[in-house]
């Protein structure tokens, strides 16, 4: 065995970005920029190697497991990386990666020093561990030790963003302890009825327990822990104002990927451990769909009050994350197919758009909507994105949002539960009003932008003169708003794939 | 009127909860019921192996630090993440308003005077050099990385706050403080990667690149190194708080 063999690979993915994340406030003191540099770097070979490790899994066809420790699994700890997780990590350690690179121009915008800087990309290099372990864990335990690593960096960039930042933070933290809390209870009961953590144990010896009230509040606590983390509707409270004031650079994978991989883990708890032949299996479901129905109508009603562009993305997402609950409430294989297929999709979109709000308040200084009149003829790609990716949410054909929305239809009507399909079509309507309002500021409105004011309440100055005569914003922003774009028409044109030849073999040996 | 609805909606809330477990009494196993899957299962199988396996005769630090190592790792990531986010929204005088001015008087007033001058002069020693004792005793009783950390950090405080001292172990900067608790977790991140140049996997103390004529021995140097790590990072993450606070309110002129 050795270092560079594929056996470490999984754990590696974890710990090169684990290096850059501790070493960078020590970096920066021999190098303003050599924090940052090892922080991109850390994230991109973790990128190739979650490559790397996709491929394997799709040729070896079955889950890698690795050993943390050298301990056998029920006593130690365990990572396992099948077709579902597998990809998910592809996906956190690619955008973690291009967030990375998007945040420079703002860090030097803003003229910190370069201690700050190295101390904003270490926050930002531990919310993607937290995602990349979150996403990799066979263990309960170890799941939440990682969902407070995400937690926790996630309060930091929001209480260094805008003006609002700490006290939407302050929020955040409230409700998001009560959501381990609650995590950490349902495991707790589990732990009670089983002794054992490891979830592949769990599953087995799950089927033992009679005592069937303490799988009943353990499952309670599990779907109000993940439900808060993910902003489910009734429990979405903190999400708004998080996904509106946090650091504008960091904001894409906050609002794009942060509240993603807690579903993924529902999916892991609700499918792969709890035994689904139990009589509550159902009841249960049925609590998780009329969440995510109220969530869907709630969150597209909602965003049509807003005129400040990211309020209005962030209560899409409370919309967009019922569509993923509404999978599992489905739960067959087109209905989990189009959740994971709407994690992947929704991750590229939502990050795409705020990457979008991004650049405008990096050119312009724009938080608004009735402020975007004629910009598409200074920021022609930015806007151009923006129109694919919001045509994507919406649902129309060749985009990734259409394929997702379509596989949950399809499983809904396998099932009978035409509730659903009519949810999801007065969703899309809703959104593509509130989409179509933001096309009509952006195409249609007379105004045109003035040139950055100095004293605009923005958080991040205003580009220097220099910048004026070169490309709309720095291509490092510009390259991940145009591959985020591109991949939710790549994601949307290759959707068999991932379902038929990534998905298929998990989601079909789970249920 | 606000507040109302919401202690009444907390007190529901609370009664529901507590309602259910009364009405379910047997959710969680008797503490005396040796047959509890939580009391036979896994616990048995430390119980049993964790001292010939490991070397730590305290079965707690054998279970953090060995066999749940990685899970101690990113607790100790928790403190640093906590040290730099402490650090970078108190330090941003954007959000946080100017520093609080504290005269002299008040300051001397409250910190110094002739007994704390002379009781702590004795005190911070010890307390180091306890702080050392928990450090090492950790792996036999009860004590570890993260108590020890602690204790170094108090001996610092006080020597920082009391005035007369004149900040005699030197200062840290709450940078370089940072920089310290991050070098604390790499250390054990090192301490991890070092088997796996020896055909183990992370952390795997069992294969750490030392000679050592039994596992066991080589698993105490494993669990020593990353109790190191988590003493440094642990005590410069409670210096790097309390030197962001400080810096926060000036207390000479």
């Amino acid at each position: 065995m050795s270092f560079f063999s594929m056996d470490h690979v999984p754990v590696l993915i974890v710990i090169i970005p684990l290096c850059g994340a501790a070493l960078c406030p020590l970096l920066s003191r021999f190098g303003p920029s050599l924090g940052k540099r090892a922080v991109i770097a850390a994230l991109f070979i973790a990128f190739i190697m979650s490559l790397v490790q996709l491929a394997y899994v799709i040729q070896s066809g079955e889950a890698v497991h690795y050993w943390l420790g050298g301990w056998r699994p029920p006593y130690g700890i365990e990572f396992v990386i099948d077709g579902v997780n597998g990809i998910i990590i592809v996906l956190v350690s690619f955008i973690g990666f291009m967030t990375a690179l998007f945040s420079s121009p703002f860090e030097e915008a803003s003229e910190t020093s370069p201690f700050r800087s190295a101390g904003y990309y270490s926050i930002l290099c531990f919310l993607v561990i937290g995602l990349l372990g979150l996403s990799s864990t066979g263990d309960a335990f170890n799941l939440y030790v990682f969902m407070e690593i995400v937690a926790l960096s996630g309060y930091g960039l929001i209480a260094i963003g805008e003006e609002k930042g700490p006290i939407a933070a302050f929020r955040y933290l409230l409700t998001g302890t009560i959501g381990a809390c609650a995590y950490l209870m349902g495991v707790g009961l589990l732990y009670s009825a089983t002794g054992t953590l490891n979830m592949a144990d769990l599953t087995l010896r799950l089927r033992e327990v009679d005592n069937l009230p303490v799988i009943a509040v353990a499952m309670a606590c599990i779907i109000v822990g993940f439900g808060i983390k993910m902003a489910l509707f009734p429990l979405h409270g903190w999400q708004p104002a998080a996904h509106s004031y946090a650091h504008p650079a960091a904001d894409p994978m906050i609002a794009g990927v942060m509240i993603k991989i807690p579903a993924y883990a529902m999916f892991r708890f609700f499918f792969c451990i709890f035994d689904s032949s139990l009589p509550m299996m159902k009841t249960v479901f049925t609590i998780i769909g009329i969440m995510a129905v109220l969530g869907i109508l709630y969150g597209s009603l909602k965003a049509l009050r807003y005129d400040k562009y990211n309020k209005i993305l962030a209560y899409s997402s409370i919309g967009q994350v019922g569509y993923i609950a509404l999978g599992f409430a489905i739960g067959n294989f087109y209905g989990i197919a189009g959740a994971v297929l709407h994690i992947l999709s929704h991750a590229f979109m939502k990050t795409g758009l705020f990457y979008t709000s991004a650049a405008f308040k990096y050119r312009y200084g724009i938080h608004y909507t009735d402020q975007l009149g004629q910009v598409y003829r200074k920021m022609p790609v930015t806007c151009a994105a923006l129109v694919v990716l919001s045509l994507s949410m919406i649902g129309l054909p060749p985009f990734a949002g259409f394929f997702s929305k379509w596989y949950l239809a399809l499983g809904a009507i396998r099932n009978g539960q035409y509730l659903y399909v009519a949810v999801l079509i007065i969703s899309s309507l809703l959104s593509a009003v509130y989409f179509f309002r933001i096309f009509e500021r952006l195409f249609m409105d007379e105004k045109t932008v003035t040139e950055p004011d100095k004293t605009a309440t923005s958080a991040v100055p205003a580009a220097p003169e220099a910048k004026r005569a070169k490309p709309e914003v720095p291509l490092r922003m510009l390259i991940p708003i145009g591959i985020a774009a591109l991949m939710v028409i790549a994601l949307g044109l290759g959707n068999s794939f991932i379902v038929n030849g990534i998905l298929k073999t998990t989601v079909m040996g789970v249920l | 009127m606000k507040n109302k609805k919401k202690i009444i909606g907390v007190v529901l809330i609370i009664v529901a909860v507590s309602g259910f477990f009364f009405k379910f009494p047997n959710i969680i196993p008797a503490v005396d019921d040796a047959k509890a899957p939580v009391h036979s299962y896994i616990s048995g199988f430390y119980i049993e192996n964790a001292i010939s396996q490991t070397g730590a005769h305290n079965i707690v630090t054998a279970v953090l630090a060995d066999y749940r190592g990685f899970d101690t790792l990113f607790e100790t990531c928790v403190m640093l993440l906590a040290g730099i986010t402490a650090l970078m929204v108190l330090s941003s005088t954007a959000k946080v308003g100017k520093k609080q001015k504290v005269s002299k008087e008040i300051k001397n007033a409250s910190f110094s005077g002739t007994i704390i001058d002379t009781a702590f002069r004795v005190i911070v020693p010890i307390i180091v050099i306890y702080a050392f004792y928990v450090f090492a005793h950790g792996e036999s009783s009860l004590g570890g990385g993260f108590q020890a950390g602690a204790l170094l950090a108090i001996a610092y405080m006080i020597d920082r706050i009391i005035p007369s001292f004149n900040n005699s172990l030197g200062t840290f900067t709450e940078q370089g403080a940072a920089m310290t608790a991050g070098v604390g977790v790499f250390i054990y991140i090192f301490t991890g990667i070092l088997p796996m140049f020896n055909g183990g996997n992370f952390l795997e103390y069992g294969r750490l690149p030392f000679g050592a004529e039994k596992a066991a021995e080589l698993h105490v140097i494993g669990i020593t190194m990353i109790e190191i790590g988590v003493v440094v990072c642990v005590m410069a993450t409670i210096i790097n708080i309390l030197e962001v606070v400080l810096e926060r309110t000036e207390f000479d002129e």
